[in-house]
């Protein structure tokens, strides 16, 4: 992104007492981007957003917007607006008037505060009745929607979300997932957004940066962090998948026998240490005539209904394997039956390992 | 916002700590620097001694002081005894009839401690609402129980039973059904779950409510005066007399300073390890 | 909630009506001793009357009385409202410094034998040279009643997520802006709890004013002074009034507060 980032977070680091929150981020954001922040609970996402809008103060570091340091300026004199977990709605107040608050404090006239309000209800496809409702008269999708019409409401630069989807039923959140999705596209604003959950951050972003213990692990699009992903950390974050202990050329134990092209594939020098990783999708059962890269014979454990796919886990030496197919193709087997496992070249990804923090 | 949040939490708590400073705290040091004056002095400006503790020991003052935390262990016992199955009740099993209890007796506590007491009073003396109706129904009556120590345990148990049921109710509260359940589950009986499984988790109500009634039974006055009809002599009678009749600040000040030193080694000791952000629900 | 025996319950709610009605028995006492006709009271009362309550209204001493307690509560509800807002800030919004051991400061007075803390205040104001008189029973009073406030609204002021108020200010309210259209709305029936009972706490109190309020008597102080000098009718009828008193300003208090939460 180079010199011209929107906003620039550089060596910022937060420390709460002697605990280090945030250990000198670096992070550029570009304007009219969705960024996804994610990482389990503790790692310091939360921390994140709430220096970048102003609620809490820096450590050390420095946080510029358009080239103009920005972490000195006090939260309500920021361009930024922050959507909380909890939505934040005033309670004593009514949907119109929530709307209107950020626009009072600027001082529009009360016609010209209505009609934006009014409009904002229209672009959140919430009817206009709604004007005068009370915020406990609102389901939980109507008051995400009060919440994000109050947050475009002054027109803020950057609009920051703080989980907010993760109090709605799943079916209520796949559908705002989408809205979201939908309303950056329409609004072109620079969205921030925080979840745990990497598969909300596929749906939306343009961009997932994956956060542990106070740092970045890996910032890339939502392609790359799947297909290749930097750590075991971010492997094992996107859900379940194959990683196989490889040290040189010792596989730990895993009785697989590998073709010329498989060979290739996990060439590393012998000193190398670190992970091959398969996603079970890309492992097949084979047929006794059937021949893959990489074979391998095994017992099968068990079988796991997931919906449109099925889940096999396979015991091969000390290691389960886990395998994916859609569940048109399930298998007729029993635990117990032996089994023969196969995969190509070009599925393996190899991790290397390195100690945490020293990237 | 963090700065400025640490400005503004010390300005807000300015006006009540500096109320407190020069009203509370003040007039504890003056007890104490009268504590070791010479006797019926009525300035701090002289060599301090020791005599009015020697007053207190010859003339046998520790006597009401004893007497006052004798009479308060049995206050907040019995007390403790009685408000449970209420307490129980309000926080586990009554739905609106809780809020009736607790409206019922808030009200109690706005009217004055004396009026009560003085009802008491009219209630339990010969010729009074229970021997006088009892007498005009039955042809005979019954001594007075009016006087003596029981009757002013009886008023305390009745004017301090407030301070013991609402932090007792609170304390019930935060015990979750589940833990009784699965200890009921599990085969407990209902005395253990009550002594391992309830007492323990209500321990910080049961202790605030233990606190409270120990620590204000053991300064009352209003019982021994309009029960006790001066039959027996509390410390804080005693306490009155040397500041009043007696005009001698010391040996009063020396008095009050045995009780506080007494309550400030009962409370500050729980207090400092009570968690108020907690028992207070907070949300985060 | 629902594995509790039925006889169980019966048993606690017939426990509950017991110990209520023993708590109002002496109320019942003074009541009907206030319409008894006969000047040396003995039960049951024969004849009723209700010249003492007449005379209790009409006289001009009363009057003093009940002006000098209402100035006291007034005075009382209005500082600790005021000082128990600011300290419910320190207590459980800001985190500041010193929070945790404000938090046990302020309990400390609530847990003090108040007769010692009147008698203390005595000295302590002689010692300044100051006559005791309503005005410094207003500061024995707050000592007490300003960490109940402070207390009351705390509760109130935990129950509220801090993050409205967080959302306000990064919407672009300042400091002043989130007291006064946030803060300060959303603490609202805290607010009224407390002073209703800073009011009460103050109008019934007796330990403090008997000793503070020098020669400016209360209701209370009034009432003991006759109490232990013998019996006259003017006693439980004083008595009753100011309990049927308080009882109205309590329900029209309660009233409010259901008022606040139908708008919230």
């Amino acid at each position: 992104m180079g010199a011209a980032a929107f906003v620039r977070l550089e060596n910022i680091t937060k420390r709460f007492g002697t605990f280090t929150a945030l250990d000198r981020i670096n992070l550029d954001i570009a304007e009219g981007e969705f960024l996804t922040i994610v990482g389990p609970s503790g790692s310091g996402k939360s921390t994140l957003i709430r220096l970048l809008v102003g609620i809490d103060d820096v450590t050390s570091g420095t946080i510029s917007l358009d080239g103009t340091r920005i972490d000195t300026v006090p939260a309500n004199r920021r361009p930024t607006c922050m959507v909380f977990q909890s939505l934040a709605l005033f309670p004593h107040m009514t949907v119109g008037q929530n709307i209107e608050f950020p626009l009072k404090l600027r001082k529009m006239a009360p016609d010209a505060r209505r009609a934006r309000a009014l409009e904002l209800l229209r672009l959140l496809r919430l009817p206009e009745s709604y004007y005068a409702k009370r915020i406990t008269q609102c389901s939980g999708g109507e008051r995400q929607r009060v919440a994000l019409a109050r947050a475009l409401a002054f027109d803020p630069r950057i609009i920051v979300f703080d989980e907010p989807l993760s109090a709605l039923d799943y079916r209520l959140r796949k559908t705002l997932e989408k809205e979201l999705k939908d309303l950056h596209a329409r609004t072109g604003k620079t969205f921030v957004y925080i979840t745990h959950s990497l598969e909300e951050a596929m749906v939306m972003s343009d961009r997932i940066a994956i956060m542990r213990a106070g740092r970045f692990e890996q910032i890339a699009t939502a392609e790359q962090i799947y297909s290749q992903p930097v750590s075991r950390f971010v492997a094992s974050f996107m859900g379940e998948v194959n990683l196989f202990d490889l040290n040189g050329s010792d596989w730990g134990g895993l009785p697989v026998k590998l073709s010329p092209q498989a060979q290739a594939a996990v060439a590393v020098p012998p000193d190398w240490r670190g992970a091959v990783m398969v996603r079970p999708e890309l492992v097949r059962f084979l047929a006794p005539d059937e021949t893959a890269d990489f074979t391998l014979n095994g017992r099968l454990h068990a079988e796991y209904a997931l919906g449109s796919r099925v889940q096999y886990t396979v015991q091969a030496g000390d290691t389960p394997v886990i395998v994916e197919r859609p569940f048109e193709q399930r298998l007729g087997s029993r635990s117990g039956d032996p089994v023969r496992l196969g995969w190509d070249a070009g599925a393996v990804h190899l991790i290397a390992e390195v100690a945490h923090g020293t990237a | 916002m963090e700065r400025l949040e640490r400005r503004l939490g010390f300005l807000s708590a300015l006006p009540i700590m500096a109320l407190l400073t020069l009203s509370f705290v003040m007039p504890l040091l003056v007890v104490a620097g009268f504590a070791i004056m010479p006797q019926k002095v009525f300035s701090l400006a002289h060599l301090p001694d020791f005599s009015s503790f020697r007053v207190i020991i010859e003339q046998g003052y520790y006597r009401s002081l004893l007497r006052s935390l004798g009479l308060a262990f049995l206050t907040t016992t019995i007390l403790f005894v009685i408000c449970w199955p209420l307490a129980y009740g309000m926080a586990k099993v009554f739905g609106r009839f809780t809020l009736v209890i607790t409206l019922a007796v808030v009200m109690l506590l706005f009217v004055s401690e004396n009026v009560r007491l003085f009802g008491w009073n009219l209630t339990l003396m010969k010729g009074g609402l229970l021997e006088g109706h009892m007498r005009a129904w039955l042809g005979t009556g019954f001594e007075s129980p009016l006087y003596g120590w029981p009757v002013i345990v009886f008023g305390m148990v009745y004017v301090y039973l407030p301070f013991m049921l609402f932090p007792l109710a609170q304390g019930i509260s935060l015990v979750p059904d589940d833990a009784r359940l699965a200890a009921a589950d599990l085969g407990a009986g209902r005395w253990r779950i009550l002594f391992q499984i309830e007492m323990p988790l209500a321990a910080p109500g049961i202790m605030v409510g233990c606190l409270l009634t120990f620590v204000l039974s053991a300064g009352a006055i209003a019982e021994a005066k309009l029960l006790g009809g001066r039959s027996v002599v509390v410390l804080t009678d005693d306490v009155e007399s040397a500041f009043t009749f007696g005009q001698n600040w010391p040996l009063g000040s020396a008095l009050s300073l045995m009780l506080i030193v007494i309550v400030a080694l009962l409370v500050l000791v729980p207090i400092s390890r009570i968690d108020l952000d907690t028992l207070m629900g907070r949300k985060r | 909630m629902t594995d509790v025996r039925r006889s169980t319950r019966i048993a606690l709610y017939g426990y509950g009506l017991l110990v209520l009605a023993v708590m109002y028995l002496p109320l019942v006492s003074v009541g009907f001793a206030a319409v008894s006709k006969a000047r040396y009271l003995t039960f049951p009362i024969r004849r009723y009357t209700s010249e003492w309550m007449g005379a209790a209204l009409t006289s001009p001493n009363v009057k003093d009385l009940v002006v000098t307690s209402l100035k006291v509560a007034v005075t009382v509800t209005v500082l600790s409202v005021i000082l128990g807002f600011f300290g419910a800030l320190a207590f459980a919004r800001f985190q500041w410094r010193y929070r945790g051991l404000f938090q046990k400061l302020i309990l400390l007075p609530i847990f003090f034998p108040q007769a010692v803390l009147g008698l203390a205040l005595l000295i302590w104001f002689n010692a300044l040279g100051v006559t005791p008189s309503w005005k410094t029973a207003v500061v024995a009073h707050l000592v007490w009643i300003a960490p109940i406030t402070t207390l009351i609204i705390a509760i109130r002021a935990y129950s509220f997520d801090p993050a409205l108020e967080e959302a306000a200010r990064d919407m672009g309210a300042s400091t002043t802006t989130v007291l006064r259209e946030v803060t300060l709305p959303l603490l609202m029936p805290g607010i009224v709890s407390a002073g209703l009972f800073a009011f009460l706490l103050s109008w019934g109190n007796f330990p403090l004013s008997l000793f503070t309020s020098g020669v400016d008597a209360t209701l209370p102080k009034w009432l003991y002074s006759r109490m232990v000098s013998g019996y006259t009718p003017q006693i439980p009828a004083l008595g009753i009034l100011s309990v049927i008193g308080s009882a109205a300003l309590l329900l029209v208090g309660l009233a409010l507060l259901r008022l606040l939460r139908r708008r919230n």
